[in-house]
């Protein structure tokens, strides 16, 4: 129950922060240039958007941070898979093992570093230039977005010991396609 | 010695089949723990501002403009285009494959997409049509790596963002900057025309050969309406490069305006997909802009324990005093890249090899823009050669044939590739005319 609102919120966070940064860049530039347009200025040339690219990287780190310990749950980090899958069933078991391990190691490194790094910037003052945001909110992503990773290695790992199955990305899923021989008869009229 | 290690470790561990970001990440820490004194949280620094750039954002909005519009009903568009323009020529179904391929590649961004969406509509109808099978899933799978080299494309902002901000000096001296966005867009163009043509003549000569079926002339009725409805979706890389070479937009914003113009073509002119269909697009957009960006993430850490230790400049002085010139060189970065092509996907490729090529390629005279294209066209040819590319998987895939057939199948237009490749590498100016024309040189 807990993991499944967990990977709910996961979803809605990383969905919402994407199209937000692109609502966010489109209003900057429309607003660029609606300042240009008479009529248009009045209505606009009090709205400042000056902060909009800065809000838009630092959603998009946000996003970043989460979408990662989501494409582990999806299986999108795809690494060199030709040797491993030369090895026989037993060794090639140990093998994907360590390098899930290795990826729960590594992200558990980076979000502790992470969590001292923002410890340390707490007490400090330091904001953003633009938007003036405490930089230790900013930063907060790393440790949160690196724990959870390492949480999602370890689900990962715990699945394939337990079944023998990775979760699999299919790069060439196409919306749209299934109905192919309608549209084959199409082209061929 | 010390580069001697640091890549020793990275192959093993890219060997156990871990995520490459992961592989990455982990040599930069275990070299700096156990090698040197260089405090680490200098390198925990680079790790939070690593993507902290306005620039690296096109890729997020590419992505997510590219997957609006990777829907089957944009294929069936673009395929009805083609072929009312060329269908009607020797092997009418094959030339309007590539030209189909060339530009649903180059909205959606995607080569395993692109081969999928035109291949699933387009293989059965020339089957149906009396073309080989063979025929139709080598020209396919072979076009659908077009897209990486007509821009708005992905592997070319990585191009620019690995190499941004490195210091590199020309053969006099003089400091040389990396290759932007923008010029790496507009240079792309021009090869990329003609590396359609390439394969179109390819493709027409081994029907005329063979005298393959034509399609009847359309109509020009039929003809307009195939072109008013496809060319929503071509707008797209008109706002990108239009924009972008005007100046109304930087390339991130561009991005951005493309990523919208996609979701109201998708949604409201061509309304393949429902509103409710969105969050799901946007899901899939940002589950591969997060892969990607935490890749450069770790891929910048990579690059700063390289300069850290020197490695790119020792190379650098290392080849100059060896007497390689340009020539040589770039045969061996093409065979590098082309090996790497087999086992790594071209993001990672690009973000690893970029910062160490580019200040060796600048002190031999070779112009950034130049590499840029020619990494870019290696990553095409890597992923439709044997025994690894992509496109060959997916491609077998829907054609249901296995990859050693599909690679017999496919090498006309392989080889049609690496002649291009060559000429790629060895007439620069196919890369920089357009870029000098234009006046961004």
């Amino acid at each position: 129950m807990f993991l499944r609102i967990l990977d709910r919120l996961e979803e809605i966070l990383i969905a919402s922060l994407i199209a937000a940064a692109t609502l966010v860049i489109f209003a900057a530039v429309v607003q660029r240039y609606a300042l240009g347009v008479p009529f248009l200025y009045q209505l606009v040339y009090h709205i400042n958007l000056t902060w909009a690219q800065e809000l838009c990287v630092y959603m998009f780190v946000w996003m970043a941070k989460f979408g990662a310990a989501y494409g582990v749950r999806t299986g999108i980090h795809v690494g060199v898979d030709v040797a491993v899958n030369m090895l026989e069933p037993g060794p090639r078991k140990k093998v994907v093992l360590f390098g899930l391990l290795c990826g729960a190691l590594f992200t558990f490194v980076v979000g502790t570093m992470g969590a001292k790094f923002v410890i340390e910037l707490y007490p400090t003052d330091q904001v953003s230039p633009d938007m003036e945001m405490p930089r230790w909110i900013i930063f907060l992503c790393v440790p949160l977005g690196s724990y959870l990773m390492c949480f999602r290695f370890l689900q990962v790992a715990w699945a394939f010991w337990r079944t023998g199955e990775l979760p699999h990305h299919d790069p060439g899923h196409v919306e749209g396609v299934v109905e192919s021989p309608a549209a084959a008869r199409d082209v061929a009229r | 010695m010390n580069s001697a290690i640091i890549f020793g470790l990275l192959i093993a561990l890219m060997l156990t089949g871990m995520p490459i970001s992961i592989a990455l990440g982990l040599t930069v820490l275990s070299f700096l723990f156990v090698m040197t004194s260089v405090p680490i949280e200098a390198v925990a620094l680079k790790l939070f501002t690593g993507i902290e750039s306005f620039e690296i954002m096109a890729v997020p909005f590419f992505i997510l403009a590219g997957n609006f519009l990777t829907h089957g009903g944009v294929a069936r568009r673009m395929i009805a285009f083609a072929s009312s323009m060329i269908g009607h020529w020797y092997g009418g179904l094959g030339l309007a494959a590539v030209v189909a391929c060339a530009l649903f590649a180059a909205i959606s961004g995607s080569s395993p997409a692109t081969v999928v969406a035109i291949g699933s509509i387009l293989l059965p109808a020339m089957v149906k049509h009396g073309y080989p099978k063979r025929f139709g899933a080598g020209v396919i799978a072979t076009s659908g790596a077009l897209g990486i080299l007509i821009p708005p494309s992905i592997v070319m902002v990585l191009v620019a963002v690995a190499t941004g901000g490195s210091v590199a000096l020309d053969p006099e001296g003089k400091r040389v900057l990396s290759a932007s966005v923008a010029q790496l867009f507009m240079a792309g163009v021009l090869p990329g025309l003609i590396l359609a043509t390439m394969l179109g003549m390819t493709t027409f000569y081994r029907a005329w050969k063979n005298n393959y079926p034509r399609m009847p002339k359309a109509s020009w009725l039929e003809a307009v309406r195939a072109f008013r409805d496809s060319v929503w979706g071509l707008l797209l890389i008109f706002i990108v490069l239009g924009g972008i070479y005007t100046g109304a937009f930087t390339p991130t914003e561009a991005a951005a305006m493309s990523a919208v113009y996609a979701f109201v073509v998708a949604v409201f002119v061509y309304r393949d997909m429902k509103l409710t269909d969105v969050p799901k697009v946007l899901l899939a957009s940002a589950n591969m802009s997060a892969m990607i960006l935490y890749i450069i993430t770790n891929a910048v850490l990579f690059s700063f324990l390289m300069t850290s230790e020197q490695i790119p400049q020792a190379m650098t002085a290392w080849i100059k005093d060896s007497g390689i010139g340009w020539v040589e060189f770039l045969l061996v970065v093409n065979v590098l890249l082309l090996l790497a092509g087999n086992v790594m996907e071209p993001s990672s490729i690009v973000l690893i090899t970029a910062p160490i090529l580019f200040p060796i390629a600048v002190s031999l005279g070779i112009n950034p823009i130049h590499l840029g294209i020619l990494m870019t066209v290696n990553m095409e040819v890597g992923l439709c050669h044997p025994p690894v590319g992509l496109n060959l998987y997916v491609a077998s895939g829907i054609a249901r044939m296995g990859i050693t057939e599909l690679t017999i199948a496919t090498w006309p237009w392989l080889v049609t590739m690496l002649i291009f490749l060559a000429m790629v590498t060895y007439i620069p100016e196919m890369s920089l005319w357009l870029p000098r024309v234009l006046g961004m040189l």
